[in-house]
């Protein structure tokens, strides 16, 4: 558990972590043998000279103190290696998920990692510093009684520690059997969340049907699932928390016994035994709470587990010298790229000259917008390489490579803020002017006048508060304003309604003047004026050339034209 | 209990919503035929706590035998150890038997919780629905209906042994010695004195704080990992980066003094509640009495066993209270959903005849400070295509979701034969209305389920026919196991398939009303045609209305209707726009050479 958590937050936590352990450890030692100290006072008080007691009294108040001093330390401490490790934790999990290769980021793994990296991290890191010293206690104080037991009686403290081995085994077997189900569960818990947010986003539809909660089987199975796992928990549970109990028990009763069978053969005096039965109540407690503790232990290791996970992701590879690219030529050079198992290109070579446009056409699925992916590195190919200006795009530096890009997504992500916020993203250090002619080139300028607050309208998360073209425009200002020798854009128009599109396409024909263009289209009227067009199909290029010469070959291309010109006439 | 704990706790402090009697009562409701089994566990529990008593009761009575001058009464002896063994057993059968039933009862609450909500939000309006986080939603019915957990499963045993343990062990000390009692409870005393120095000012002010950090840290880490793609294509990575670790820095630096403030106090409250010092302090007030000659030595023993159990309830309520504070939260949203009101059904559900569709007068806002609609008159005659186009903006998707009933209009009304939609039973209305939207959704299930949805006795020779229809046909033939492939297991369909599949939906429903968007994100020219060839079908007197994105389908339809900033401006059939030269002219011209497409045909200029 602690070398997990040392690998997750990084070896340099070694050594507080290795003190605080040894001083929580110390406490419960000091509080395993000042109940030694209970003996010679009972033995005092019950042997009728109370005031013999007084000298080890005032020993035992020094040790409390001792214990007391101690303690503070030690939590303290663990408070310290916690905050420390969390903020050495947020910054090493911040650097991480920022090198990750974009094509890591789906849209599952972002709630994932933003539940991780807020509430997740806190709770994983509150192991050092809130359930570590009870843990250490629960297991060092009893024995340490134990010990204490076997100098005041070896047959009493025998029969005290002839229940370690059993305790010990019972924790692991409980440990092995709840893990298998705790992951079980998890998976239930995660499915039925699934069927829920389906359920929700189908509504509608379902409405429709009539299904209702009942009669919507696939959620109501799923429910039942997440019962059933639970109970299955709560039924493996049970024979850990019974077997420690059982043991704890059968130990106190043991020395129940045996003191009493002691006692009345004089063999002991009756105020040892009554001492050493009340450190057999003090051993007694600890341990019960250990059933407790290994299941909040279980909670956390399951989050930096999964920490542990996503750290142990390789990021991007960055070159050790990175080269400057000559010129904003792009060229695919018998690209195979995998997803999975999924070959999603496969032996694919595209040269894009520098200042030429090529449009991208396909059935969906193809690869199209893989292929854009490749160029902006949101992953590495498998085979082959993807050059920009003839270098390597692994050879440049992410930066470096980015200051030539302009992507236009199909989705488009805004930043909580205004929106002239996000239109000076493309490029931060850009005049108020250049924001402006970048908004005004892209049409913004009348999305701006409508919104109220103008300029200074918020556009909420993700930029939910705008429409889709709106949106669509704010990513073109954008790129506008960044200004990059190489512009990709990816299905920009599909998505908006004739006047959008059309706002829209004068803000493209500006984005694209004069630059290295790769776009991905649906809309076929939008790629017949590109240089160059290539039509994918299952990972390859099944035909290339520019428009008039792809609808004179009469193939997948002059298909799909037709198609989309097709009149749709009632028969 | 440490800093953290507490802390953890109190992360996501969302105002709990009123308790309101009618939640209450179907919370109630909810729990009621759990009842028993619930008594079952608290009983059980009572019964198991007070026997695991009975071990350190017979310590204590054999320290009264032992200690006894004379010889030791061995038959008393056994018999005593006897009582303690069988307490122990005692113990044991019932806590267990109580924490078993408690685990299954909790198990079956959390059902009836999660099926009680799902059956609500298949009840709540559409438009209430699609203005939250499913995400957000489903962690209600998932985590926070989880989250009562301890509420069932532990609160019994965690209230008994902080509760009627001390009590009854109160009780029984109080009965040997009244003043070393109230010696014992010194400590419990001096914890709670400490219990103001944690609600001071300072710390509630540390805690808002905290509170606040915690929020920025939520905040940076979603435009950071919500944004990435964006923030690395635009070199802009360093700011959201940055960003985050400030948020990162603020929060441990906050959290920080926060755990300092708290670390004295805490500290002297779990000093005074540890075993050391409840013992120091009874062996002290002991020995005095011992030695004053007030007090038998032997009485002695029950405080030393029994005293530290004092202590508990005091410790429960640092300690349990956190989990506990959390389940409340937990119960507020939960009873937030299921207050929800549901959609009005009617009380005298009205016929429609036919199925000409009426909007009159309709206005609409989401919120009041704006309308989207401002004063709608529309018909949509049975047999046409009417075609609705606009600027982004306009309204055209808030007034085609009126129609499924998303949202109900705010002023005016939308008829069906006749028939304000509010009048129209649930079912009755999905009987006429389908739809197919932007955001299709398909199910985890096979494609025939997914295909068959609205229409779940629907023959497979039909389904067969619509996914044909949707032109989906072939692609679904060419997955693994065909009509039976579960989709997002088996197979995965791309955007504009998926469209198709919903297409096919809409056609096998055969509703006499008809509502499409028509190009959507994923739209490539096999789902375009598809749609297109949908809206040519011989209709019959099947209403359709479609948000036109397309110039053909503009030129196609019946009637166009122009929509502009929440009024229509320009309706008719499309030539006679064109030659009235209005705003829809205008449109279409703006349009056309934006395109820069001279191919294109001029409306009404094909044969229909």
């Amino acid at each position: 558990m602690i070398r997990i958590l040392l690998r997750v937050v990084g070896r340099e936590y070694a050594r507080p972590m290795r003190r605080t352990i040894a001083l929580m450890t110390a406490t419960a030692i000091v509080e395993g043998l000042l109940y030694a100290l209970l003996v010679p006072v009972l033995r005092a008080l019950f042997g009728g000279s109370p005031a013999d007691a007084r000298p080890w009294l005032v020993a035992f108040g020094a040790a409390v103190a001792a214990y007391a001093v101690l303690r503070y330390f030690s939590d303290l401490s663990g408070m310290r290696v916690g905050t420390t490790m969390l903020r050495g934790m947020y910054h090493r999990l911040g650097d991480h998920l920022a090198r990750l290769p974009i094509g890591w980021y789906d849209a599952a793994r972002v709630g994932e990692v933003s539940v991780m990296a807020g509430r997740g991290l806190l709770q994983a890191m509150g192991v050092a510093a809130h359930l570590l010293a009870p843990f250490i206690a629960a297991l060092v104080t009893p024995l340490t009684i134990v010990a204490v037991m076997l100098a005041f009686d070896w047959r009493m403290g025998l029969a005290a520690l002839a229940a370690a081995p059993v305790v010990a085994l019972t924790s692991a077997c409980t440990a092995r059997a709840m893990a298998a189900t705790d992951a079980e569960r998890h998976e239930r818990d995660h499915q039925a969340g699934a069927r829920v947010i389906e359920y929700l986003q189908a509504q509608p539809i379902l409405r429709a049907g009539g299904r209702t909660a009942e009669r919507f089987g696939l959620l109501d199975d799923a429910l039942r699932q997440v019962q059933r796992a639970s109970r299955r928990t709560a039924l493996a549970a049970l024979p850990g928390a019974i077997g420690l109990t059982l043991t704890v028990q059968a130990m106190f009763t043991a020395l129940l016994v045996l003191g009493a069978y002691l006692a009345l053969g004089g063999g002991i005096g009756a105020a040892e035994v009554l001492a050493i039965l009340v450190l057999a109540a003090r051993c007694a407690d600890p341990l019960l709470s250990l059933a407790d503790i290994g299941g909040k232990l279980r909670g956390a290791r399951a989050e930096i587990d999964r920490l542990d996970a996503v750290l142990r992701t390789e990021p991007l590879p960055q070159p050790a010298e990175p080269r400057e690219p000559r010129g904003h030529g792009l060229e695919f050079d018998a690209v195979t790229f995998r997803h999975g198992d999924r070959t999603v290109l496969s032996g694919l070579s595209l040269s894009v000259p520098e200042g030429r446009r090529v449009a991208v056409v396909g059935p969906s699925g193809a690869g199209k917008s893989t292929l854009l992916q490749l160029v902006a590195r949101f992953y590495d190919v498998d085979e082959g390489a993807v050059r920009v200006g003839g270098t390597d795009v692994r050879a440049i530096g992410t930066e470096a490579l980015m200051s030539r890009i302009a992507v236009v997504f199909q989705d488009v992500y805004l930043f909580a803020g205004t929106i002239e916020e996000n239109v000076r993203l493309g490029r931060p250090g850009a005049t108020d002017a250049e924001v402006r002619a970048a908004a005004t080139a892209a049409r913004l300028d009348e999305v701006v006048e409508r919104l109220p607050g103008g300029w200074h309208a918020d556009v909420g998360e993700g930029g939910a508060l705008l429409s889709g073209g709106e949106r669509q425009r704010v990513s073109i200002a954008r790129a506008l304003l960044k200004d990059a020798p190489i512009v990709l854009l990816d299905e920009v128009t599909s998505a908006l309604d004739p006047i959008n599109e059309a706002a829209v396409h004068q803000g493209i024909e500006r984005l694209m003047a004069g630059r290295t263009v790769v776009m991905v289209a649906h809309r076929l009227r939008t790629v017949q004026r590109a240089d160059h067009i290539a039509f994918l199909e299952g990972g390859r290029i099944v035909e290339e050339g520019d428009h008039a010469e792809l609808l004179r070959r009469g193939g997948r291309y002059a298909d799909f034209w037709n198609a989309s010109l097709a009149p749709a006439t009632r028969q | 209990m440490s800093a953290i704990d507490s802390a953890e706790a109190a992360v996501p402090r969302t105002p709990s919503p009123d308790e309101s009697p009618v939640a209450g009562q179907s919370m109630a409701r909810l729990l009621r035929p759990h009842a028993r089994s619930f008594a079952a566990v608290v009983v059980l529990q009572v019964i198991g706590a007070i026997a695991g008593l009975l071990p350190l009761l017979a310590v204590v009575e054999l320290g009264r035998v032992l200690l006894s001058p004379g010889p030791a009464d061995t038959g008393r002896v056994w018999a005593e150890v006897i009582v303690g063994a069988a307490g122990l057993l005692v113990r044991l059968a019932f806590t267990a038997a109580s924490s078993g039933i408690g685990h299954l009862v909790d198990g079956q609450v959390q059902l009836t919780f999660r099926r009680h909500l799902a059956a609500r939000l298949g009840r709540v309006p559409i438009g209430w629905l699609s203005r939250r986080r499913t995400g957000e939603l489903a962690k209600v019915v998932g985590q926070d209906v989880s989250a009562v957990h301890p509420f069932i499963a532990h609160a019994p045993g965690e209230l008994v042994s902080a509760f009627v343990v001390p009590l009854v062990s109160l009780v029984y000390l109080l009965s040997i010695d009244w003043r070393l009692t109230l010696i014992t409870l010194i400590p419990v005393a001096l914890a709670i004195a400490h219990v103001p120095l944690l609600m001071l000012p300072a710390r509630a002010r540390e805690q808002e704080e905290f509170d606040a950090a915690m929020g920025r840290i939520a905040d940076s880490v979603v435009e950071f990992v919500q944004g990435i793609a964006v923030v690395k294509a635009f070199g802009g990575g360093e700011r959201a980066h940055r960003a985050f670790r400030t948020a990162a820095d603020d929060f441990v630096a906050v959290f920080s003094r926060w755990v300092r403030g708290m670390s004295l106090v805490a500290a002297g409250m779990q000093l005074a509640l540890s075993p050391p010092f409840v013992l120091l302090v009874v062996l002290i007030g002991g020995t005095a009495l011992i030695s004053g000659g007030g007090l038998a030595p032997a009485d002695l023993l029950p405080f030393l066993l029994l005293g530290l159990g004092l202590t508990a309830p005091v410790a429960a309520l640092g300690h349990g209270f956190d989990d506990l504070q959390a389940a409340r939260r937990a119960v507020g949203r939960i009873k937030e959903v299921s207050e929800v009101p549901p959609l009005p059904e009617p009380t005298a559900p009205a016929v429609p005849h036919g199925h000409r569709v009426e909007f009159q007068g309709v206005r609409f806002g989401y919120d009041d400070d704006r309308e989207v609609l401002r004063g709608i008159d529309l018909a949509l005659e049975p047999g046409t295509v009417t075609a609705l186009v606009g600027p982004s903006g306009s309204g055209k998707s808030t007034l085609v979701r009126l129609l499924p009933r998303f949202f109900d209009p705010t002023g005016g009304s939308v008829r069906i034969g006749g028939v304000d939609l509010r009048d129209l039973p649930t079912r009755e209305l999905y009987r006429m209305v389908s739809f197919v939207f932007q955001d299709v959704r398909l199910l985890r299930a096979s494609v025939t389920d997914n295909i068959a949805l609205a229409v779940p006795d629907a023959a497979p020779e039909d389904v067969v026919r619509a996914a044909r229809q949707a032109g989906v046909h072939d692609r679904i033939l060419a997955l693994p196991r065909g009509y039976d492939t579960v989709i997002g297991e088996e197979a995965a369909l791309s955007g504009g398939e998926a469209q198709r599949i919903a297409l096919a939906r809409a056609l096998l429903a055969d509703t006499p009303v008809l509502v499409l968007d028509e190009a959507t994100s994923f739209a490539d020219p096999q789902t375009e045609h598809a749609i297109r060839r949908a809206l040519a079908a011989p209709a019959g007197d099947r209403t359709i209305l479609v948000i036109a994105h397309r110039l053909e389908t503009v030129a196609d339809a019946d009637t166009v209707v122009l929509l502009d900033d929440g009024v229509i401006t320009d309706q008719g059939p499309p030539a006679e726009l064109l030659a009235r030269d209005g705003s829809f002219a205008a449109f279409w011209r703006s349009h056309r050479s934006a395109i820069g497409d001279p191919d294109s045909a001029p409306p009404g200029g094909k044969p229909r």
